[in-house]
């Protein structure tokens, strides 16, 4: 079967990707002298010299390299991720707590933004160059050029220091206690999802709550790029032959929009929605950081800061997986929906 | 001989960035019930904007500035056409696939490659003949309902059957209101004074804004899975789909309509787009150049399909070409254009025993013939840029008999002898 | 033997111009006659104004170290926009109209700088995988894929942290990260002209490899490259802004647009009675980030829309 065939030599491959990445990161990371890594494991202020030098021999970081490769990557799979100073616990424990937070907000912004940039998109192709085109052609390359920073700092100020809404955090403190709590059930970790299942409405709408102005966010600045690739793309469907073949059998312009271009104009889009998932998910660090949202973004800025190691390389190992999944898994889609396409 | 379409006088200007392309010159041409006209010349004199002009389908920057379109479809036209370039859009719509279809050069782009063959060919269905299809599937519906079913069942099949009648309501009064202003419209055909033309802009207007579709329906298209409902009909249409292919000999149809075009062999992707064009039986069938991709023995297919169709189905066939042979063997009239001008006009036989315009001489002359010995004769010159084409008639820097008045003035299209019409200062004979 | 000589014919149009200058001229008249391209040179321009006449424009205090911005006082409170600071200040009284000044100089230098660097070895590399093909293709585009994969602003902040915080470190690091993109054009691009038959009729006239892909396949592949390059300017200048924004550009009190940003985090809420009080804190700084990098996206737009082969004749 040629398919089976066509997914395996895809997770070989990215099997051998992912070790690339984790020996080039590695690599780099070694690159930093012994005394500055060994700062991670630091706890206190002052360590006299002498201390420093027996954690160093401690942690073997004066070892070669290839050496301490082989020691983090045996300990990968015995399932030890090290120790992160930055999340003051073992590494995969800090993701199981930092992940849920960031999953939460890429979940419901992806399809927003995928959504309002086709929504856009095609009206942007449907006006060509008439006030509403421009007028989206112009958002779309605004939203484009902001720095993601400035905008979330902008809303913050304007919303929250202004008005007084949509404070920053993910839940407000009495929703906290209530997560907390002895009687809070811990499904998934995602806060909307477990309030549900622990039937607390309040905390549902508490964590929405929090969620809308970095999803706004998110909204403005991605969907510019969706934005301008539909337009184009619808642009192109609309030049080819089969419209001229519709509008000659008497479709409707809305059919011939709606059902013969922009179908085949999504395509292109689809594959962009799945770099953009795997893109928001491993650049939340500035978002989360102005957000005050703990995930993984956060977790990030701090663990590059301090030069935490084991957080470093098990983050690239992770964000590196999910890139290489998402691109298979796009491939797949994409081979589905578009029936000229037979995987080789 | 009933004339079935005719276009008067046609402009048509493209605005594009280099400059305005004055693609058709004031273009006439008349096509006659029953016969196949052939619409000849170089590439890019104009011929498929004249066509896609008589079915307003000129892809912008183009744009019909003056002239007429008259059709003559309906026996009571006879005395006077309807001029479908003052219609509304909706009108044409109406139209487009089903009075008047059109079939392209190349088949292969022609279909959309991401929807099933089935569902192409019943677009054809479903824009212009959905009353007889919801009809038909209620009424499936009702032999159904009348047997014993399991109450489930029963009860799905009365929800389509309530949602499709709602639908049949709605487009039949839908119809109705556009009858009515159809008539207004015709009564008003000739009549130019001001108040007539306001009065038939307001129904063009109004006909625009009617609204065909059961707000019910709508809704209950877009519910998660009340929306299924629609299968019924798709399946109707699908029924009809596979007859009309198996009708233009295509093996295996039921197979073919869940396809895609790829999957189709070029010759086979000609007959779709032929199905598509005839599914509705229309008046006029216009072929663009559709062979001129193909190798000769589909070729050779493609034109019998066509003959034999023009028999049963189709009244008319207006054929364009750059190919003379095609011409002769197929067309019982033909034009010549050049350049956006028409240049000749005649019965076939006539045209190729007796051409009368110098351009016409020049092709027919630079056909290879069998006995022909010695060099092969050309038209020295080459074709004119359309931006600023040679004023008067476009043809005279290249023509051998250029007189003094051929620069000055575009030569009137006249009648030199019977049915055979030339556009050529020679056979004016000082007449304006 | 015939001794006729030929001859000119004599109705051909007079040959006014070379025709690679026509295309070219007709390239530019395309590019301006878009109104924002218009506005992303006039932006861009204005940018060059500032960077060049800094000296000018706002004195250093101290000119061996023109970065270092003034600070009149020590308050940690920024002040609002006055006389004497037109644009406010940042806290600990540094002047923002200094700092989006001579920042401009900070911005240029690192847009440029790695954008033509990675241009340079996307050029090169790009070549010979995509001339060479075969295992030399197959390598280089593997490692490609291994740093695609990399998420870029985590490995920037690691290896900014190990090389030393600093511009100059951004450049490197952000150097070294976007390489594939560039190759990977390139490298395409090459691809598609290296099949063409003038390309084989090249060879077959025994030209080196070397002359072909510098002659012949290069000239073809670069506008793909010009392309993507004015468009990458705008997003490198993004991302050298928000490693600044956590710290690891500049250190305080250097002209740094990133690091001025970050300053606002504590005075986003003013004080009960005006809680937009540091408003030009939270929004010029920014806002000078987002006005350079549209500058550059309008006029990388433009280039796309001009050289793109698909939309030039319309």
């Amino acid at each position: 079967m040629s398919l089976l065939n066509y997914i395996i030599r895809r997770l070989l491959f990215m099997i051998l990707v992912l070790f690339g990445v984790s020996i080039l990161v590695f690599g780099v990371l070694m690159l930093i002298p012994p005394g500055m890594r060994v700062a991670a494991y630091v706890t206190s202020e002052k360590i006299p010299p002498d201390q420093i030098e027996s954690m160093i021999r401690a942690y073997g970081l004066t070892d070669p390299a290839p050496v301490q490769y082989f020691r983090w990557l045996g300990n990968v799979f015995r399932g030890d991720m090290g120790f992160s100073a930055t999340a003051e616990a073992p590494v995969l424990e800090g993701f199981r707590q930092y992940f849920p937070v960031t999953l939460e907000l890429v979940m419901y912004s992806t399809p927003l933004i995928i959504l309002v940039g086709i929504w856009l998109g095609t009206v942007g192709a449907i006006k060509k160059d008439k006030p509403a085109d421009h007028a989206i052609r112009i958002l779309a390359i605004v939203g484009y050029s902001l720095p993601t920073f400035w905008l979330g700092l902008l809303l913050m100020m304007f919303f929250y220091g202004y008005l007084g809404i949509f404070p920053p955090g993910t839940l407000s403190n009495q929703a906290k206690d209530v997560v907390f709590s002895p009687e809070w059930t811990r499904v998934t970790g995602l806060y909307t999802i477990d309030a549900i299942i622990n039937w607390r409405w309040d905390v549902f709408v508490d964590a929405l709550y929090h969620l809308t102005l970095p999803a706004v966010n998110l909204v403005i600045l991605d969907s510019a790029l969706i934005m301008r690739l539909m337009r184009s793309s619808m642009l192109e469907s609309l030049g080819q032959d089969y419209i001229r073949t519709a509008l000659a059998k008497g479709a409707t312009s809305r059919v011939v929009y709606m059902t013969h271009a922009r179908r085949n104009a999504m395509l292109p889009v689809i594959t962009i929605s799945g770099i953009l998932f795997a893109g928001l998910l491993a650049g939340m660090v500035i978002t989360e950081t102005i957000f005050a949202r703990k995930g993984i973004g956060w977790w990030m800025a701090r663990a590059a800061l301090q030069l935490d190691v084991p957080a470093i390389m098990f983050n690239v190992l992770f964000l590196g997986t999910v890139f290489v999944a998402v691109n298979l898994i796009v491939d797949l889609i994409y081979a589905a929906i578009d029936p000229r396409i037979r995987l080789a | 001989m009933e004339k079935l379409i005719e276009t008067r006088e046609l402009y048509t200007d493209f605005n594009t960035f280099e400059g305005v392309v004055k693609a058709l010159n004031g273009v006439s041409v008349v096509v006659n019930e029953g016969e196949t006209y052939g619409l000849v010349g170089e590439s890019g004199c104009g011929k498929s904007v004249t066509v896609r002009s008589m079915m307003r389908i000129v892809q912008a920057p183009g744009r019909i500035v003056d002239g007429k379109v008259v059709i003559f479809f309906r026996a009571e036209d006879r005395s006077r056409g309807i001029d479908i370039l003052r219609r509304s859009e909706t009108y044409m719509t109406s139209l487009r696939g089903d009075s008047i279809s059109m079939i392209f050069q190349e088949a292969s782009t022609s279909l959309n490659p991401v929807l099933s063959i089935g569902y192409q060919v019943g677009e054809s269905f479903r824009f212009h003949r959905r009353t007889q299809m919801l009809e038909e599937t209620i009424q499936e519906l009702e032999a159904e309902l009348s047997g014993s079913l399991f109450f489930l069942a029963r009860g799905w099949k009365r929800t389509q059957r309530g949602l499709f009648r709602r639908e049949l309501s709605v487009l039949k009064a839908y119809e109705a209101d556009i009858d009515r202003i159809d008539h207004e419209l015709y009564a008003l055909e000739d009549k130019t004074d001001r108040d007539s033309l306001r009065r038939k802009a307001l129904l063009n207007r109004r006909r625009d804004r009617l609204r065909e579709k059961s707000g019910l329906a709508e809704l209950a298209k877009r519910f998660p899975f009340l929306s299924f409902y629609q299968r019924r009909l798709d399946r109707t249409i699908t029924r009809h789909v596979v007859e009309l292919l198996r009708s233009l000999g295509v093996a295996n149809p039921e197979r073919i309509v869940d396809g895609y075009p790829h999957e189709l062999s070029g010759g086979m992707q000609q007959r779709i787009v032929i199905a598509i064009a005839l599914a509705c039986h229309p008046v006029l069938l216009i072929a663009d150049e559709p062979t001129s991709n193909l190798d000769v023995t589909i070729q050779a297919q493609i034109i019998d399909l066509i003959k034999s169709l023009k028999e049963s189905i189709i009244s008319s066939v207006l054929f364009i070409t750059h190919d003379l042979g095609l011409v002769a063997e197929v067309c019982d009239r033909a034009s010549v254009m050049y350049a956006g001008d028409i240049a000749e006009t005649a019965e076939v036989r006539e045209l190729f025993r007796n051409p009368l315009h110098p351009y016409a001489q020049g092709l027919l002359r630079s056909v290879p013939k069998v006995e022909q010995v010695g060099e092969l004769e050309t038209i020295p010159g080459s074709v004119p840029n359309l931006i600023d084409p040679p004023s008067g008639c476009r043809f005279h820097p290249r023509c051998p008999h250029r007189m003094e008045v051929c620069p000055q003035r575009k030569p009137p299209l006249i009648e030199h002898s019977e049915g055979h019409w030339v556009a050529c200062y020679l056979y004016t004979d000082g007449e304006q | 033997m015939s001794t006729e000589v030929l001859q000119k014919p004599t109705n051909l149009p007079p040959v006014t111009r070379h025709p690679g200058w026509r295309e070219f001229s007709f390239s530019m008249k395309r590019l301006l006659k878009n109104p924002l391209t218009i506005i992303g040179l006039v932006i861009i321009l204005f940018f060059v104004f500032l960077a060049v006449f800094a000296p000018v424009l706002a004195p250093p205090p101290r000119p061996h170290d023109p970065f270092l911005m003034p600070h009149d006082g020590w308050q940690i409170n920024p002040s609002p926009p006055s006389a004497k600071n037109p644009l406010g200040t940042l806290p600990s009284q540094y002047d923002i109209l200094y700092g989006v000044i001579w920042g401009t100089r900070n911005a240029f230098r690192i847009g440029i700088l790695v954008v033509a660097a990675n241009l340079a070895v996307g050029l090169v590399l790009g070549s010979i995988a995509g001339y060479f093909g075969g295992i030399i293709d197959e390598v280089v585009m593997r490692i490609a894929d291994i740093f695609y994969a990399i998420p870029i602003l985590v490995m920037a902040m690691a290896l900014v942290v190990a090389l030393g915080r600093g511009l100059q470190s951004v450049v490197v690091v952000l150097i070294i990260l976007n390489w594939p993109t560039y190759t990977r054009v390139i490298r395409s691009e090459i691809l598609v002209v290296r099949n063409m038959d003038f390309i084989l009729a090249a060879r077959a006239s025994g030209a080196s490899h070397l002359r072909i892909l510098f002659r012949h396949v290069l000239p073809n592949s670069i506008f793909s490259a010009i392309i993507v390059a004015s468009m990458n300017v705008g997003v490198t200048v993004l991302i050298a802004a928000a490693l600044s924004f956590l710290g690891l550009g500049s250190d305080t009190g250097y002209a740094d647009w990133g690091a001025m940003v970050s300053t606002c985090r504590n005075f986003i809420v003013g004080p009960a009675d005006n809680r937009l009080a540091y408003w030009y804190l939270v929004f010029i700084p920014g806002f000078t980030i987002a006005l350079f990098v549209l500058g550059w996206n309008l006029l990388g737009d433009a280039v796309r829309d001009v050289f793109d082969p698909r939309m030039r004749r319309k």
